[in-house]
């Protein structure tokens, strides 16, 4: 920052001219052959410098200190066994290091652990963007290399990058890898999760060669176990039994090993899928047309779920009249393709004021009854008929409905009221408008019912006229049946005496029928809001529920003690200490809960490794070097050199000192002060003169 | 100066006691339970007396040939019986009637929203031409405070051509050239290979017509038609077709569109082209 500089006292043409005119003059002086000519000439030019004005001018300089931003990771992954130590002696060790050469100044830059996984990138950038580029001097990353934002790792830096991994040499891990899995599933349909199972780091031999035993749960039932090579992808069947979360867990033990694997929090997965359900297909049977039959269509054709089959036993069989058949518009029940081929197409079978009456052989009945002990489903909605010997309880499905009419039907106006388990059963509870005793408004009444003998194992949920069985359910084989003794439900959809709530009470019984997991009279109910924090409700039909018991990921259990929200709710809120699989039980009903992600990102991958930090360590000349074969030495040298080498005592690495400085100012100083030019241009002049004048007398 | 406050207290008491549980009307317990069809007594003796007797008939018709057995009919006096628990109405027009109150017509609005419906028959077979369903001024001034949609002649495919019996038009005691329903929504299109559109899924509310069915449906005591039709066979021949429509109205009413459902179309579209074949 100092040069020379002009400052001219005249306009620059005359003192070129002044310049020239001295030259003239020794030129003149060398022809007249007078020999102080170069001395005159000097002189000339000497004046036209000093009229020139030449100064020196320079900067005020301040050293600037160089910047060495010293990042440590402590991700989880850097919590591994060893590798925390391992940081902080490094961490000191350079530290000390650093602070001992001149003008350094260490910048710290701690990686914390992150949802998203070790952000190093981010981090290096933003150091990297507050420093002034020509005052960093180098960057020394303490790490275990296994960032996760690569693509926000910078591209360059201005100094030396240096590496140090922690870690071992011998690490090793054994992961499982989710390639791909569903998030959605139809309830009954196979969905294929992928994995494999990967090696990392310096296996031992004896564990490459052994495949691992993959245990598979489903909802925390043991599915199926199977030996997988690393390496081998392998497609996973899994079938989603229930709607909402089906949660697959899928782990293997850690390998025996002498040295064992760095963790085993990546040896296992969760993997949640939704259960949809498909279209349910519904059969809806009526045995006449009557009022009420609308009101199923209403409420079955409304529900963009439900495909509806509908048949109408419009004309029996014992009635005929004259006109011709190709004026009619009425078609052959399809009875052998309905109960007998396809049955097992239906969710639900609706006989609405079914009468027997010869249409339906008995083979038929026998085939829905099987078809519900497998699992599917009826409802009954029986009016007076039911009471007559056209009853469906005198045929062969009669074993299987849930109460017997007596043959007594009661034409008489009541009103449908709750029963104790019906105030429990998630089919009646909380149906807006349920009578109770201080309600100055309740439903409407119905007119007529049959009188039925419950089953002992029926659940009555409404009763009717004089507290007789008006709504039973019952559950036989894998299926269920439901039954309602009445068929005036229309009755509140139509507003009589105010009416009721019966498309919300038949939708209800019709999708308690198909199993639809949010009637189940018990279940074990966990909604996760937030993070970690988890309202648990138990419902049930008993009257109490005991604690709910959590087993953690680790083996630990606890106890959750649940109060009563209402008839047969009973909750309790909890939180949980970490991410992880959890187990839910109480009673004999549990669920598994699956909270925060299924394999911590941290734990993907564990064995250390440069492969993310390495080409820009590389493209600064900087070095990876690993932290188990021994600290490196601390070095300087200048810019644009190797910085870092091997030493007679082992690797060592270097920071660039930038010898950065500031300027503050600057000083103008004349070459040389008026009275020295005046002493020069006259001493010239004067050694001219003399020169000139010894030889003249020489000559004489 | 009392009565004047005297009207409104007794409103209030008849209107407390009806919300009170006191026992419904045994005739309407007995029409919801055995889905007996209703008609509007207008007051009119001989137009009441061919009602009864044509629901009676129609009642008759319908035991012997469907599953549906309705009871006995009743009479309505939509002033003071509880329309909740009928699902059918016929109502015929006369010039004399006295219109509703205002209490009845939300009585009648209720049931026409909550999926109940009236057969409005002029009986007049449309001798005037005019076409219309408010062609008769009776009808206009007796339907205009109800909540009817807009209304359009019953089209070729709608579903009470084929509720039970196959249709072309709904004679009663005239043949009058339309009847008149709910107009199809505006974008209901022909389903690719079925020959009828899909139309309203919810069910009319009315059928408006002057084709006097009651007259044409009406039996004696003894089971005789008490009416004469036409002359000789055609008129034989059209009551039969008085009688289908009248099956076919009360599927309607009962069934909805449960005859436009996909299932029958296969099938119907075979005996419909059997049909053509047959012409």
């Amino acid at each position: 920052m100092s040069g020379l500089t002009f400052d001219p006292l005249l306009s620059w043409p005359l003192v070129g001219a002044l310049a020239l005119l001295g030259v003239l003059v020794a030129l003149w002086s060398l022809w007249r052959g007078l020999r102080g000519w170069a001395w005159r000439g000097i002189a000339g030019l000497a004046a036209a410098a000093a009229l020139a004005g030449p100064a020196l001018e320079s900067g005020i300089r301040h050293k600037l200190s160089d910047i060495v931003i010293l990042l440590d990771d402590r991700s989880a992954s850097q919590s591994l066994p060893g590798r925390a130590e391992q940081t902080d002696a490094a961490v000191e060790e350079l530290t000390r290091q650093l602070s001992a050469l001149p003008d350094t100044e260490i910048r710290r830059v701690t990686v914390a652990d992150d949802p998203d996984g070790t952000q190093i990138g981010t981090a290096l950038t933003r150091a990297l963007a507050a420093e002034p580029q020509a005052r960093v001097a180098g960057v020394i990353a303490v790490t275990d290399g296994l960032a996760h934002d690569a693509p926000m790792l910078p591209a360059s830096a201005p100094a030396p990058v240096h590496v140090l991994l922690t870690g071992q040499a011998q690490d090793w891990d054994r992961r499982l890898v989710i390639e791909e899995a569903p998030a959605y599933g139809l309830i009954g349909k196979p969905v294929t999760i992928r994995l494999r199972v990967e090696d990392q780091g310096a296996v031992p031999a004896q564990v490459a060669q052994t495949p691992a035993r993959l245990r598979i749960l489903l909802d925390g039932e043991e599915m199926r176990s199977l030996d997988l090579p690393p390496g081998v992808t392998l497609d996973l069947p899994v079938v989603p039994e229930h709607a909402g979360q089906n949660v697959v867990s899928i782990g293997f033990d850690a390998p025996q090993a002498e040295v064992p694997e760095l963790t085993d929090r990546n040896n296992s997965a969760a993997v949640q899928i939704q259960g949809v359900r498909d279209r349910l297909r519904v059969l809806l049977v009526s045995g006449a047309p009557h009022a009420g039959e609308r009101t199923w269509r209403n409420l079955l054709k409304s529900d963009a779920n439900v495909d509806l089959i509908h048949f109408t036993i419009l004309r029996p069989p014992d009635k005929m009249d004259a006109v011709p058949v190709d004026e009619m518009s009425l078609i052959a029940f399809p009875t052998q393709e309905l109960f007998m081929e396809r049955i097992r197409d239906f969710d639900l079978i609706i006989f609405d004021r079914y009468r027997v009456r010869g249409i339906l052989l008995p083979q038929y009945y026998d085939n829905i009854r099987r078809y519900v002990e497998e699992g599917g489903a009826i409802l009954v909605s029986a009016g007076p008929e039911m009471s007559t010997v056209e009853s469906l309880n005198l045929s062969p499905l009669g074993a299987i409905l849930p109460a017997r009419p007596t043959g007594r039907v009661y034409a008489e106006p009541f009103l449908p009221r709750l029963t104790e388990d019906g105030e429990r059963h998630p089919v009646t509870a909380g149906l807006p408008g349920a009578p109770a005793e201080d309600a100055a408004s309740h439903w409407g009444r119905w007119l007529r019912m049959s009188q039925v003998i419950p089953d002992p194992d029926a659940q009555v949920v409404l009763s009717g006229a004089r507290d007789e069985p008006l709504l039973l359910f019952s559950r036989v084989g894998e299926g269920r049946v439901a039954m309602l003794t009445s068929d005036q439900v229309w009755l509140w959809g139509r507003g009589f005496e105010g009416g009721g709530p019966q498309l919300e009470l038949l939708r209800r019984i019709a999708h308690w029928s198909m199993q639809e997991p949010e009637l189940e009279e018990e279940a074990l109910l966990a909604d996760v809001s937030g993070e970690l924090a988890v309202t648990i409700t138990r419902r049930t039909m008993k009257v109490t529920a005991g604690p709910v018991r959590i087993t953690r990921p680790d083996g630990q259990t606890e106890e959750v003690a649940l109060t009563e929200a209402g008839p047969g709710r009973f909750t309790a809120r909890w939180t949980a200490p970490g991410p992880g699989l959890y187990r839910l039980e109480e009673g004999d009903i549990g669920r598994v809960l699956a909270l925060g992600p299924a394999a911590p990102r941290e734990f993907e991958q564990t064995v250390a490794s440069g492969a993310v930090l390495g080409p820009l360590a590389e493209a600064t000349q900087g070095a990876v070097l690993r932290l188990s074969e021994g600290m490196p030495g601390l070095r300087t040298v200048r810019e644009g050199r190797p910085a870092h080498g091997q030493g007679v005592g082992g690797p060592w690495i270097a920071i660039t000192p930038r010898e950065a400085a500031s300027v503050s100012g600057m000083t103008h100083r004349p070459l040389l002060p008026g009275w020295a030019w005046l002493a020069l241009i006259a001493g010239l002049a004067v050694a001219g003169w003399l020169a000139e004048g010894r030889g003249r007398l020489r000559s004489t | 100066m009392m009565r004047r406050w005297l009207a409104p207290l007794a409103l209030l008491f008849w209107a407390t006691a009806l919300s009170a549980q006191d026992e419904p009307d045994p005739r309407l317990v007995r029409a919801a339970d055995e889905v007996a069809l209703a008609y509007v007594v207008t007051g009119d003796s001989e137009v009441d007396a061919a009602s009864e007797a044509g629901l009676r008939g129609l009642s008759q018709v319908l035991t012997a040939r469907t599953t549906v057995e309705p009871g006995e009919p009743i009479g309505i006096d939509p002033e003071q019986d509880d329309l909740s628990l009928l699902a059918f109405l016929y109502w015929p027009v006369t010039e004399a009637q006295a219109p509703p109150s205002p209490q009845a017509y939300v009585r009648l609005n209720h049931f026409l929203r909550s999926g109940g419906m009236i057969l409005f028959d002029t009986r007049d077979g449309d001798i005037a031409g005019l076409g219309g369903p408010d062609g008769a001024a009776a009808l206009q001034a007796l339907a205009a405070p109800l909540d009817i949609p807009p209304l359009a002649p019953v089209p070729a495919d709608h579903v009470l051509t084929r509720s039970f019996y196959l249709l072309r038009d709904f004679p009663g005691r005239y043949q009058g050239r339309e009847i008149w329903a709910e107009a199809p929504p505006a974008d209901a299109q022909a389903a690719e290979g079925v020959p009828f559109r899909n139309l309203n899924d919810g069910v009319s509310p009315v059928i408006i017509g002057g084709n006097a069915w009651a007259e044409a449906w009406a039996v004696d005591e003894n089971g005789l038609p008490m009416f004469s039709i036409g002359s000789g066979f055609e008129g034989e021949r059209q009551r039969e077709m008085t009688y289908r429509f009248g099956v076919n109205l009360i599927m309607y009413v009962l069934t909805g569109n449960y005859k436009s459902d996909q299932v029958h179309v296969p099938a119907l579209l075979e005996r419909l082209r059997q049909e053509e074949v047959v012409q």
